[in-house]
């Protein structure tokens, strides 16, 4: 088991230096502009396009770049410099963390406390009403917009913009440790939207394993030990019916700590996924370079957590 | 439990062993389950009736889809579901089980009534401990604190033969061996001391040597513990040894039931021959082909008229096909009983007839021949013995 | 620049460049042109342009003083740095923090005032001497940095000031354009390729308040509209120097000190990142206690402005309308400026002279070569469905030649009718006349029938689609057969249509703002042949029409205001005659604030919010 995991980190070292390669190599065969001339402004000469060049070091060979900016990353932790603000890549990233982390975790917790009993109840009571309702719900929130979801909830919700003043609107968030009240209350809509879909696409893999689980001859050995039903669903039909859930949860976490652009935007949160949008708009590719590289390492991190996850909840894996 | 020292709680329960006064531990009385499915209405179990006795075996034999799997089920109510309709009684220890609350229902569930399956591989949580679903089993019923409960696991594993049961216990299923699990889910079973046991095809899923072994445990954990069993099987071989009385299941109904000598000595029903004739057996010559009974069973939801084994039976004679025979008694055999259209002067013939070898053909003859005797009896009623 | 409007968001200038800037200019919607916008535009709409929705005499005095300002922004800022700022919204900022030499207050969209400067040179008052070579500026006392700085401007911080801008961390957008090598009248020494800041033989102070320029040629009155640019703001060599050696400098984004009203607010030592500048996040400008009210003309209102950077523009939108206390800074969303101005119209301005589009055609090159089919294009293009497409009478009216309202010269190059040439008569379309030039270029059908293909490059952003179709039926009508490419704007500046090497035919939406008052700056970048360059060209026609450019350096350097003007229009007029490019619209600013704000905008910097002068109602 330790040198399975050890193997898993090595290989996922290796493709954070792939990811970033590709990054590098993508921005350079693809110039959406030149730094340097962002930089030099309108009319500038040569010579100070030159001088700009090289002080940003793109006067030499794309591999001696991706050298230096690697090198700086393994030996110092220093992800560079903004060509735009000039500011720390890694400071900007600590500064914008703490938000996305909110909003994503929060929001994990969301789509599983719908998203769970929704898909249990379902299982349970297939192809009743309530089934049914469920998961046609889950059905149009699976097929809604967040961009959409998000502005239907300001305009009905916000307490400045919305119908109803009920929850604090766009641009309210402000960090946990300044205003825990705040902080929950002003995300308390993003974390709906961002749970929306993927609590309707949890309940309807939940419902739909937890059926599959609910016909193995396990479940019948349980109902056979008369135990209670409860007991029988949660401890053998839904934790073999997890395991895909966490699957899921694991990816879904990992993807959306690189970034939850469209929310981020809807609901004005500065968050990893802004800074990653306006760094694109801004050819910024120090800033770039590093939330491409955050957003692989959460991926690669969370397919790690999810594997190990897998050993730790079905022993068969451990053994095999 | 070991015979060194049954633990306490043990000793008053096998005290209060015997089945209220006078009456059998299970009484099956009609019972009847069909599903509603999306081609149409399935009927499983089409009114069958049995007993079992404390401490004795039944063996149900039957093809798979013959419906001795849902009968047993229902006897634990685990047939019960939103598209199941359940009618007749069982009664056990007096009380009827198909009236009762899902949680009466519970309370009995492992607890006087356990069951083994077919496949210890799949009847196992392949998350669990093989200890830790074992202690579930216990705690279920009783109220026993972990330590106890894990011990006691350890004693059970080791009731049924399981080496080192110590280490065993805390190990998973896929680390035991086909025969260990099997050995895993009997200790289950019995974990609370249950007075009937019902196994459903214990040995199938196992290799010849080891099915050998499950059966000489069951057996040998009867003797010790005094359980009655139902074992519920496709292969009449599995029961010769250890059963009392033998039913005999065909498409949802038992078509013959008698003792174990009856039923290996006397068969009755052309299906039982059938069931007789696919048994290896040691002391015939080895290059005896083993004779399966053609056809398949029939469709559970669109039944065949007349008797339901006409489509297969060699014997088949016309009026078969229009009337449906009820179980009766065999002549002189008032605990034998069989549903057959044919006389049993003349099943008697063929039965003696296959025993020596004789080619199928004349005895569908012998079938015949006897068929015009028996034509004119038209009612249904009239039963094939009145020949004799 | 990703400009702070709707419309003109999808174009308006190179972005690599750091694009346009926005600085006076004379016009129409001026407080001494009456608002001739809504006289003049006749041909195009009849907006009613009613008081309170285009703010031209606001009130400046008299205002309640205290409160904050909440500034809700979709985009961010650029630069905080006056020597980077070339930006509108950034304007805003340096506007209230700093205090160039001259500077337009909210009303003027021609005139400049003295800022920092003790009085506008003259040639009368002994400003401007050595023919309109030499301009000599006095400074005002009493004028102090914020903290950590603390000590009183001098002289010598202004032509540091101005020095910086050619050093190449610091990188100003506009320095070789109206002080460098690219400018008609360049300073002293700035012409070599390898100065790159310090002492200018150009620039000398004498003593520690007057400032002399001295220029190779006589361009006074384009030096002192250029020193009303953010560039020529002082700042102390002692705190800037160390910080201008990183590249690029951590002025601006680290550190930051104020000579206006208000600064950003920072720490004990001048730092303002995680403290009153969160990068993408946040601003907050705060008073300056060094600031002298006697000092300034600026009234300074409001006690704390706070910009909130992010979120979606709808959602902005309907936060300051039915909010309080706020204003948008950037981009008004086309359907929030329906609603302000259906049902909040005492919430919404509109600024006259924000830019304009064009199509560039490709005199160089291939089919639009020749001068008559670029008249027949010129004919056919439907420019009435083109504003359409930008979102209709309220932000834009149909263009008719290149000095657009708000700069001067607009109504003498022809006003809003444009020049009186047949093919500009009609707006919408004219086939007889599209139909006549192509005879006159040589196809006597009227149709084009030769096999060359037109290249077309244009933005995709928002109303790209629809603009591409309607520029694609004008071609077809005339017998061109176009090849349109929708591609993103920074590309299509980047890799196409500022790229001369790439022989795109045209680029249909381009487009410029000017950097201050002078027509100048609106005609020299975008048509002058010598400057064109190999790639960042903004040349986008390739215009290089000896006569036109003998014209352009001429007019540069006509001291008369008057005759400057005169000269400039004559200038447009000729572009009109040669057909370098089609206008397409020239474009409104909406701004939008809440019931309690009374917000002032600057004129001449496309309406933007000037927060010097913005206060709240109730204080």
């Amino acid at each position: 088991m330790t040198t399975y995991i050890i193997r898993r980190i090595l290989w996922g070292i290796l493709l954070i230096i792939l990811v970033s390669a590709l990054t590098f190599v993508f921005f350079n065969v693809f110039p959406s502009a030149d730094p340097a001339i962002l930089r030099a402004g309108r009319n500038s000469s040569p010579a100070t396009i030159a001088h700009i060049r090289h002080n940003l070091g793109l006067d030499k060979p794309v591999y001696t770049q991706f050298w230096i900016y690697m090198k700086n990353i393994l030996l110092h932790f220093n992800f560079g410099y903004s060509y735009y603000s000039g500011a720390s890549v890694l400071g900007l990233i600590k500064d914008r963390l703490p938000a996305t982390l909110s909003l994503t975790v929060g929001a994990a917790v969301f789509w599983l406390l719908a998203g769970i009993p929704v898909g249990i109840i379902s299982a349970v009571r297939r192809g009743t009403l309530l089934d049914r309702a469920a998961m046609s719900g889950a059905l149009f929130f699976v097929s809604m917009p967040v961009f959409w979801l998000g502005l239907v909830m300001l305009f009905l919700f916000a307490n400045d913009i919305g119908r109803f003043h009920v929850f604090p609107g766009a641009g309210t968030y402000v960090g946990l440790t300044n205003d825990p009240v705040k902080w929950f209350t002003s995300l308390i809509m993003p974390w709906i939207v961002l749970a929306a879909t993927s609590a309707a696409i949890y309940s309807r893999l939940l419902r739909g394993s937890l059926i599959e689980a609910m016909g193995e001859d396990y479940i019948r050995t349980a109902r056979a030990k008369g135990l209670t039903e409860r007991r029988v669903i949660w401890r053998h039909g839904v934790r073999s019916a997890i395991t895909p859930v966490v699957t899921i949860l694991g990816l879904d976490i990992g993807a959306l700590l690189g970034g939850a652009v469209i929310t981020e935007t809807v609901f004005d949160i500065p968050g990893i996924g802004r800074l990653n949008y306006d760094a694109i708009v801004h050819s910024d590719f120090p800033i770039v370079q590093g939330t491409v590289l955050l957003a692989a390492l959460f991926i690669i991190v969370a397919n790690i957590i999810v594997d190990i996850s897998y050993a730790y909840l079905d022993p068969r894996v451990r053994y095999s | 439990m070991t015979d060194a020292g049954p633990p306490p709680q043990g000793e008053s329960i096998a005290g209060d062993d015997p089945a209220p006064a006078g009456g059998p531990l299970l009484t099956v009385d009609d019972l009847r389950v069909t599903f509603r499915t999306d081609d149409g209405i399935v009927h499983a179990v089409d009114g069958i009736s049995y007993t079992v006795e404390a401490g004795k075996t039944l063996g149900i034999v039957g093809e798979s889809g013959s419906g001795k799997t849902v009968s047993s089920l229902s006897t634990l109510g685990l047939t019960r579901s939103r598209n199941s309709q359940i009618d007749g009684r069982i009664v056990f220890e007096g009380r009827d089980i198909n009236a009762m609350s899902d949680e009466e229902l519970r309370k009995i569930r492992g607890n006087d009534v356990s069951m083994i399956f077919q496949d210890p591989l799949s009847s196992l949580h392949p998350f669990y401990k093989v200890g830790w679903q074992l202690m579930e089993a216990m705690q279920a019923h009783q109220s026993m604190s972990r330590s106890a409960a894990h011990t006691r696991a350890g004693e059970l594993l080791e009731l049924v033969g399981i080496p080192d049961p110590k280490r065993r216990v805390d190990q998973y299923p896929h680390e035991f061996s086909g025969g260990m699990r099997q050995r895993a889910m009997i200790a289950m079973a019995l974990a609370n001391e249950p007075k009937l046991l019902i196994a459903d095809e214990p040995t199938t899923a196992l290799d010849v040597t080891v099915q050998a072994q499950i059966l000489a445990l069951l057996g040998d954990l009867q003797r010790r513990l005094g359980t009655a069993i139902i074992i519920i099987t496709h292969d009449l071989g599995v029961v010769a040894e250890i059963a009392d009385e033998i039913a005999v299941m065909y498409a949802g109904r038992i078509v013959e039931h008698g003792s174990t000598g009856q039923i290996f000595s006397a068969p009755q029903h052309p299906y039982t021959w059938g069931l007789l004739k696919s048994i290896p057996r040691l002391d015939n010559p080895r290059d005896e082909e083993l004779v399966p009974i053609s056809g398949r069973p029939p469709s559970l939801i669109n039944r065949p008229s007349g008797c339901y084994f006409h489509p297969r039976c060699p014997y088949v004679q016309e009026p078969h096909k229009r009337i449906d025979p009820r179980l009766e008694s065999v002549a002189g055999e008032s605990d034998h009983t069989v549903a057959c259209l044919l006389s049993t002067d003349i099943r008697q013939r063929i039965w003696e007839g296959l025993q020596t070898g004789r080619d199928v053909d004349s005895l569908k003859r012998l079938a015949a021949s006897g068929n015009g005797r028996s034509a004119p009896a038209t009612i249904p009623a009239a039963e094939p013995g009145e020949e004799q | 620049m990703r400009v702070s409007r709707n419309l003109i968001a999808s174009a308006v200038t190179v972005l690599l460049a750091g694009g346009l800037a926005a600085c006076g200019g004379s016009s129409s919607s001026s407080s001494s042109g009456g608002g001739s916008n809504s006289s003049t535009s006749s041909s195009a709409q009849a907006i009613p342009l009613k008081p309170g929705e285009n703010p031209v005499g606001q009130q400046l005095t008299g205002k309640t003083k205290g409160g904050t300002l909440t500034v809700l922004s979709n985009g961010d800022f650029e630069h905080l740095d006056s020597g980077q700022a070339y930006y509108a919204l950034d304007y805003q900022i340096i506007q209230a923090t700093d205090r160039p030499l001259f500077s337009y207050p909210p009303n003027s969209v021609s005139t400049v005032r003295a800022d920092l400067a003790t009085t506008v040179p003259t040639t009368a008052n002994g400003g401007i001497t050595d023919g309109g070579k030499t301009v000599t500026v006095h400074i005002r006392t009493g004028v102090h940095y914020s903290p950590p700085v603390n000590r009183e401007v001098t002289a010598q911080d202004v032509a540091f000031a101005l020095e910086r801008g050619a050093n190449p961390n610091v990188g100003n957008a506009y320095w070789p354009a109206y002080f460098g090598a690219a400018s008609p009248a360049p300073l002293l020494g700035s012409t070599s390729s390898k100065y790159q800041g310090g002492p200018l033989p150009g620039i000398t102070t004498p003593n520690k308040t007057t400032i002399v320029f001295k220029m190779t040629k006589p361009g006074a009155p384009l030096l002192i509209d250029a020193l009303s640019l953010p560039l020529s703001a002082p700042l102390p060599p002692e705190f800037v120097g160390p910080l201008d050696k990183k590249s690029p400098t951590t002025y601006g984004t680290q550190f930051l000190v104020a000579t206006g009203p208000y600064m950003v607010q920072a720490d004990k030592t001048g730092k303002i990142a995680g403290i009153g500048y969160q990068p993408g996040k946040s601003e907050t400008l705060v008073r300056n206690p060094n600031w002298d009210p006697k000092t300034d003309f600026r009234p300074a209102y409001l006690n704390q402005i706070k910009v909130k950077v992010g979120g979606d523009s709808t959602v902005i939108g309907q936060q300051v309308l039915k909010g309080s206390d706020s204003i948008q800074l950037d981009t008004v969303d086309n359907s929030i400026v329906k609603q302000a101005y259906q049902q909040d119209p005492s919430q919404i301005t509109f600024t006259s002279g924000s830019g304009d589009h064009y199509m560039a055609m490709n005199t160089q090159h291939g089919v639009f070569k020749n001068v008559n089919i670029r008249r027949a294009m010129w004919a056919a293009l439907d420019r009435e469905a083109i504003v359409k497409a930008r979102g209709g009478a309220l932000v834009a009216e149909p263009g008719t030649h290149f000095i657009y309202p708000g700069v001067a010269g607009y109504d003498q190059a022809g006003g809003a009718k444009g020049p009186p040439v047949d093919f500009n008569k009609s707006v919408t379309g004219n086939a007889t006349a599209a139909a006549k030039y192509m005879k006159a270029a040589g196809y006597p059908s009227g149709k084009y029938t030769g096999n060359q293909t037109i290249q077309v490059v244009l933005s995709n952003a928002g109303n790209g689609p629809a603009i591409a179709q309607i520029v694609s039926s004008a071609m077809t009508s005339i017998g061109l057969k176009p090849k349109v490419s929708l591609v993103d704007q920074s590309t299509m500046y980047s890799k196409y249509c500022g790229v001369p090497k790439q022989q795109i035919d045209a680029c249909p939406t381009v487009g410029w703002i000017r950097d201050f008052a002078d027509p100048l700056s609106v005609l020299y970048a975008t048509f002058y042949g010598p400057s064109i360059v190999p790639t960042n060209n903004s040349n986008w026609s390739q215009a290089n029409i000896p006569a036109v450019n003998t014209a352009m350096v001429k007019a540069a350097l006509v001291a008369d205001p008057a005759a400057h003007v005169q000269a400039w229009a004559n200038v447009d007029k000729m572009l009109v005659n040669e057909a370098v490019a089609v206008p397409e619209d020239f474009d409104n600013e909406p701004q939008i604030e809440s019931k309690d704000v009374a917000g002032v905008n600057q004129l001449w910097n496309e309406g933007q919010w000037d927060f010097a002068f913005t206060s709240l109602k109730n204080g």
